[in-house]
C-alpha cells in the first residue's frame, strides 16, 4: 500500500464520519446541517495533517495505521454525535489536539529518532512517577493545577490556566512513558538479565542487582494506580511489565510468576475494595443483580441483542439507555446501531492494528525498537481487549476506554501519540 | 526475541477470537432472549411509542384509546374498571390479557422500523393499527355492573340470534390502566392478593354448581324423550326418599310441591320443585341426561377467542347410582358451568334449539373507517327441537309469571325466565337467574350468577338475589 492510498482512505474515513453525522441528523428528522461540513473538517484536517506529518518526517512508515485510526474515531464520532452533542463538540478538539501531538511526536523524533527515548530513559520514568502523582495534588490550594475526584477516583488533573479550564488523565500518557522506559531499560540489559541466572528450583531468575530498578518503577507505578483505585489501569502496567519482560528474555518464568502476581494483586484486591466484589458480582450474574451491580452490564447486552445482526441503524436505536455510554460501554452503543456486522468490523479493525504493531515488531532488528513496539502494541490490544471483554462479559469490567472511539481527550491524545511512535519505528526500521 | 512476541501476539488475537465470540453469541444466537428481557427498557418503550387500535362498543362508543403524548402514545381507558375483564390490557410486566391479546396483531401499528413493514410501507400498504367494533354495549355493561353491585359474580348478556356478547361483566372488576406500565408491579400485586379475586374472569373462567337452573337440561331430556310430556304427573312427597341409600332430595322450603299427591312437570318446572324433578331423571336414566347436557354443549370447548372452562356434567358414570343421578339433575353433585356457557344454553332456548358461538367483536376497522372483516353469526349446537324449546320457553315464562321468577317481571315485557340456587355444602349458596325477553321475540338473553348469596348471604335465593340483576339488565335493553 502507497502513502497515496493512505490518503485516498483517509478522506473515505472523513467521509465516513460525516455519513454518520448526516445520518444521525436524518434520524432525528433535522436538517442537514453544518455539524455534517464541520466533522468531515475535522477529520480531513486532523488526519490529513499527520498524513502530512508522515510523508515529511517518516516517509517509509507504515501507512496501515492511520487510516484504521481514523475509521475507529470517525465510528466513534458519529455515535458519540448521536449520544451527545455536546461531546461531540469537545471529542473534535481533542481529535485536532490528539493529531497535533502526533504530529509534534512525529517531529520530535525527526532529527535524533527513537533512540532519543532510549538515551532519556530515567528521565522518563521520573516524569511518569510525577505524571502520577500530580491527581493527588491537594483539591483546594493556590496552585493553578489541582488533583481531582471524578466518581470517586483521583484520577485527574485540572489545569486551570484563568480562561479555559483543563482536565486530564495523566494515567493514559504514563502508560507510554513507562514502556518507553522498560523497553530501553530491557534493551540495555538484555544481555545481564538472559546470561546471568539463578536457579530457584526450575525457574530461572536474572541477578537481583539487575533487577532494581525495574522493581522500583513496577512498584511506585502499581502502587500509586492502586492507591488511586484505578484497578484497570494497573491490571494493563502490570500486564505490559509481564509481556515486556517475557518479550525480552524470552524466559516462561516471567509469564509464570507474573500469573501468580496477578492471582495474589487479584485476591487482595477482592478483600480489599469492596468495588472490585461488586465488579466480580456483575460479572459473573448480572441478570440476577440486575437492581444493583448488574445493571450496567445488563444494559450493555441488551443494547448489543437489540441490536441484532444489522442493527437498529446509526441514530434509530436507544444506547442513551447505557450507564457511560459515550465513554466505557461505546461498544455496546455501536453494536446496538450497527448491529452485528459493526461489532465484527470494529473487532476486525483493533485485530489489524494489533497485526500490524506487532508486525512492526517482528521486522525490527533493533532490540530497543522491537521492543518498544511490542510494548506499545501489546499496551493497545490489551486494552481494547480488556474493555470489549468487560461489555461483552469476557472478562469483569474495568472501567478504561476504548483506544480511538471513547469519548475523552487523554486517551485520545495517548493513542494518537502510540501509533505515532509505531509509525515512526516502522520508518526507522525500513532503509 | 521474535518468538516470545508471536506468542504475545497469538494471546492477543486469540482473546480477540472470544470476543468475536461473545459478540456473535449477544447478537446472533442468545439474542431474542436478551432483546425481549422485560427489564430492557427498550421493550416498554417500544410499546409506548406505537399506536394501538381504538375499540367501540356497538354505538360507536369509544372503550379504549391510544392517546398521543409527544413522541409516545398512552393507552388510555375511559371506563376504567368497568370493562377491565372483556378488553384486557397489553402489559409490559403481565401477560397480556382480554381483546387486547387476541387481537395484539391487528390492533398493533405497522408503523416500525422492522424491514418487512418498512417494504410494506413502500408498496403503498397501510401501517395504521385496526380498530375493533365490540359487540358489547357500554351502557348496559353498566346497569349490569351496578345492579349486581359490590356482590361477587358474573352477568352475561347475549343477543340469541346471533351469538352477540351484550354484556360481560365479572366482578369485582379492574382498571387495566394501573396495570400496564413499567411500574405496575406494586399494582399487580395487591391485585393478586386480593381474596375476592379480581383478576378472575367469572364469565369463563370460573365454574359454579348450576343449581336449579340445570332443570332446562332436566326437562329438554324429557320431552326429547317423547315418553314425558310437561303435563306427566310424578308422586308429591315432602321428602323423595332416593333408592339404595338412606339420603332423601326435598325442596327448598321443606315442603310438598303444591297440594295434591300428584304433581306435573310442569308445575315442578315454575315452582323449582326438586322432588319432581329428580323422579324425572330416575325415570329418564343416565344415558338420556347426559346425552341431552352434551347436546348443549357439557364438556365440549366453547368456540371464542377466549378460552373457556368445560362445563361438566359429571365426571363419573352414574348409571347404578340413582341417588347421584337425582342430584344431579337438579344442578347440585358434580355439575359445574361457567356463566358464559349458562347464558349460551338460555339463549339456544329462546333461539329454539339452537345455540350460537358467542363473539365479541363484530367489526375490524382499518385506518380509513373501512370494515376489513365482518363476523358471521354461526351455529355452534343444535341442543333439542324447536317444539322442545318452545315448551320451554312457556315454562319459563310462567316461572316469572307466577313462580319462583317473579322478581324478573318487566311492565310490559314478557319475560322468560328460570333460577336456580346452588347449595354450598357449608357456606351461603350461589344465586343465579337465566332468561331472556321478549319471550316471543327475544332480544336479550341473561345469564346472571351472585357468589355465595352476595349480600343476602345465608338468605341469599334465584329469585330473591340474581333475578333482580336481571330484570334491571334486560328492562335497559329492551327500553333504552
Amino acid at each position: 500500500m502507497t502513502r497515496n492510498a493512505e490518503g485516498a482512505l483517509i478522506v473515505a474515513a472523513a467521509l465516513m464520519a460525516a455519513f454518520g453525522v448526516a445520518l444521525v441528523n436524518i434520524a432525528g428528522q433535522e436538517s442537514i446541517g453544518d455539524d455534517v461540513a464541520l466533522t468531515f473538517f475535522v477529520m480531513i484536517t486532523a488526519f490529513g495533517a499527520l498524513h502530512a506529518a508522515v510523508r515529511r518526517w517518516a516517509p517509509r512508515g507504515t501507512p496501515y495505521l492511520i487510516p484504521l485510526a481514523a475509521l475507529l474515531a470517525s465510528v466513534g464520532l458519529s455515535e458519540i454525535y448521536r449520544l451527545n452533542r455536546e461531546m461531540a463538540s469537545l471529542q473534535k478538539w481533542w481529535i485536532l489536539i490528539g493529531a497535533g501531538l502526533g504530529i509534534l511526536t512525529l517531529w520530535g523524533l525527526s532529527s535524533v529518532g527513537t533512540q532519543i527515548l532510549r538515551r532519556y530513559r530515567y528521565i522518563m520514568l521520573l516524569l511518569a512517577m510525577v505524571l502520577l502523582l500530580l491527581p493527588l495534588l491537594p483539591q483546594q490550594w493556590p496552585l493553578p493545577i489541582r488533583g481531582l475526584a471524578v466518581n470517586g477516583s483521583r484520577l485527574w488533573v485540572s489545569l486551570n490556566l484563568g480562561f479555559i479550564e483543563m482536565r486530564f488523565q495523566p494515567g493514559e500518557i504514563v502508560k507510554l512513558l513507562i514502556v518507553a522506559f522498560l523497553a530501553s531499560f530491557l534493551a540495555e540489559r538484555q544481555a545481564a538479565l538472559t546470561m546471568r541466572t539463578r536457579k530457584v528450583g526450575p525457574f530461572e531468575f536474572p541477578e537481583p542487582r539487575q533487577m532494581i530498578p525495574i522493581l522500583v518503577a513496577w512498584f511506585a507505578s502499581f502502587g500509586v494506580m492502586v492507591y488511586q483505585r484505578d484497578l484497570g489501569a494497573s491490571l494493563l502496567l502490570f500486564s505490559a511489565f509481564i509481556a515486556m519482560m517475557y518479550a525480552a528474555t524470552g524466559r516462561n518464568t516471567y509469564l509464570v510468576v507474573g500469573g501468580g502476581l496477578f492471582t495474589v494483586g487479584a485476591v487482595a484486591a477482592w478483600s480489599a475494595f469492596s468495588h472490585v466484589q461488586t465488579r466480580l458480582e456483575a460479572w459473573l450474574a448480572p441478570f440476577d443483580n440486575y437492581e444493583t451491580t448488574g445493571y450496567q452490564i445488563s444494559n450493555g447486552i441488551f443494547a448489543m441483542a437489540s441490536g441484532s445482526l444489522s442493527g437498529t441503524g446509526l441514530g434509530l436505536g436507544r444506547p442513551s439507555l447505557i450507564a457511560f455510554a459515550p465513554t466505557d460501554f461505546i461498544f455496546a452503543a455501536v453494536g446496538e446501531e450497527l448491529g452485528l456486522v459493526g461489532s465484527v468490523l470494529i473487532l476486525a479493525m483493533y485485530a489489524l492494528i494489533i497485526s500490524v504493531g506487532m508486525g512492526i515488531a517482528l521486522r525490527s532488528r533493533d532490540l530497543f525498537r522491537k521492543l518498544l513496539a511490542a510494548g506499545l502494541t501489546f499496551t493497545f490490544g490489551l486494552q481494547s481487549l480488556l474493555i470489549i471483554g468487560g461489555i461483552v462479559r469476557l472478562f469483569p469490567l474495568t472501567g478504561i476506554t476504548l483506544p480511538f472511539m471513547s469519548y475523552g481527550g487523554s486517551s485520545l491524545v495517548a493513542n494518537f501519540v502510540l501509533i505515532a511512535m509505531l509509525i515512526r519505528i516502522s520508518h526507522e526500521e525500513r532503509v | 526475541m521474535n518468538g516470545p512476541i508471536r506468542r504475545l501476539t497469538l494471546a492477543l488475537l486469540v482473546g480477540f477470537s472470544l470476543l468475536l465470540a461473545n459478540v456473535v453469541y449477544i447478537q446472533a444466537v442468545a439474542t431474542d432472549r436478551y432483546r425481549n428481557d422485560y427489564r430492557n427498557a427498550r421493550v416498554q418503550l417500544a410499546r409506548s411509542e406505537r399506536e394501538r387500535g381504538v375499540m367501540i362498543d356497538r354505538n360507536s362508543v369509544v372503550l379504549v384509546s391510544s392517546e398521543r403524548q409527544a413522541s409516545t402514545f398512552l393507552r388510555t381507558y375511559p371506563f376504567g374498571d368497568l370493562l377491565g375483564h372483556p378488553i384486557g390490557f397489553s402489559s409490559l410486566l403481565f401477560n397480556d390479557r382480554g381483546l387486547e391479546a387476541a387481537y395484539a396483531s391487528d390492533l398493533r401499528s405497522k408503523q416500525d422500523l422492522t424491514i418487512s413493514n418498512v417494504i410494506a410501507g413502500v408498496l403503498g400498504n397501510d401501517l395504521r393499527p385496526a380498530n375493533l367494533r365490540l359487540t358489547l354495549d357500554v351502557a348496559l355493561q353498566q346497569i349490569a355492573t351496578e345492579a349486581l353491585g359490590d356482590q361477587v359474580g358474573a352477568v352475561v348478556a347475549i343477543e340469541p340470534a346471533t351469538g352477540a356478547i351484550l354484556a360481560y361483566v365479572s366482578s369485582p372488576g379492574f382498571d387495566p390502566a394501573i396495570l400496564i406500565g413499567g411500574d405496575a408491579g406494586p399494582a399487580g400485586d395487591t391485585l393478586d392478593a386480593d381474596p375476592a379475586e379480581p383478576l378472575r374472569d367469572r364469565v369463563v373462567n370460573q365454574l359454579y354448581p348450576p343449581g336449579s337452573i340445570f332443570k332446562i337440561v332436566t326437562t329438554a331430556a324429557a320431552l326429547e324423550s317423547g315418553e314425558i310430556t310437561i303435563e306427566s304427573t310424578f308422586p308429591n312427597p315432602t321428602a323423595l326418599a332416593l333408592p339404595g341409600s338412606e339420603s332423601t332430595i326435598s325442596n327448598a322450603d321443606g315442603r310438598s310441591c303444591g297440594s295434591g299427591a300428584e304433581v306435573s312437570l310442569a308445575r315442578g318446572f315454575i315452582s323449582s320443585c326438586n322432588t319432581t324433578f329428580a323422579q324425572v331423571a330416575m325415570t329418564l336414566g343416565t344415558r338420556a341426561l347426559e346425552a341431552q347436557a352434551e347436546a348443549f354443549g357439557f364438556g365440549s370447548d366453547i368456540p371464542f377467542i377466549f378460552p373457556i372452562e368445560q362445563s361438566l356434567f359429571s365426571p363419573v358414570d352414574l348409571t347404578d347410582d340413582l341417588p347421584a343421578l337425582a342430584q344431579t339433575s337438579i344442578g347440585q353433585r358434580d355439575v359445574r358451568v361457567t356463566p358464559l356457557h349458562m347464558a349460551l344454553m338460555v339463549a339456544g332456548i329462546a333461539n329454539r334449539g339452537q345455540l350460537m358461538s358467542p363473539y365479541l367483536v363484530s367489526e375490524v376497522i382499518d385506518g380509513d373507517g373501512q370494515v376489513v372483516s365482518l363476523t358471521q353469526p354461526e351455529l355452534w349446537r343444535k341442543a333439542s327441537s324447536e317444539s322442545t324449546a318452545l315448551t320451554i320457553t312457556q315454562l319459563m315464562v310462567d316461572a316469572v309469571n307466577s313462580g319462583t321468577g317473579t322478581n324478573a317481571r318487566i311492565d310490559g315485557v314478557q319475560v322468560a325466565g328460570k333460577t336456580g340456587t346452588a347449595e354450598n355444602p357449608g357456606q351461603a349458596p350461589h344465586a343465579w337467574f337465566v332468561g331472556f325477553a321478549p319471550a316471543d321475540q327475544p332480544t336479550i338473553a341473561i345469564a346472571v350468577v351472585v357468589e355465595f348469596g352476595g349480600l343476602a348471604g345465608d338468605e341469599a335465593s334465584g329469585g330473591r338475589t340474581a333475578a333482580p340483576i336481571a330484570q334491571k339488565t334486560m328492562e335497559r335493553w329492551l327500553k333504552p
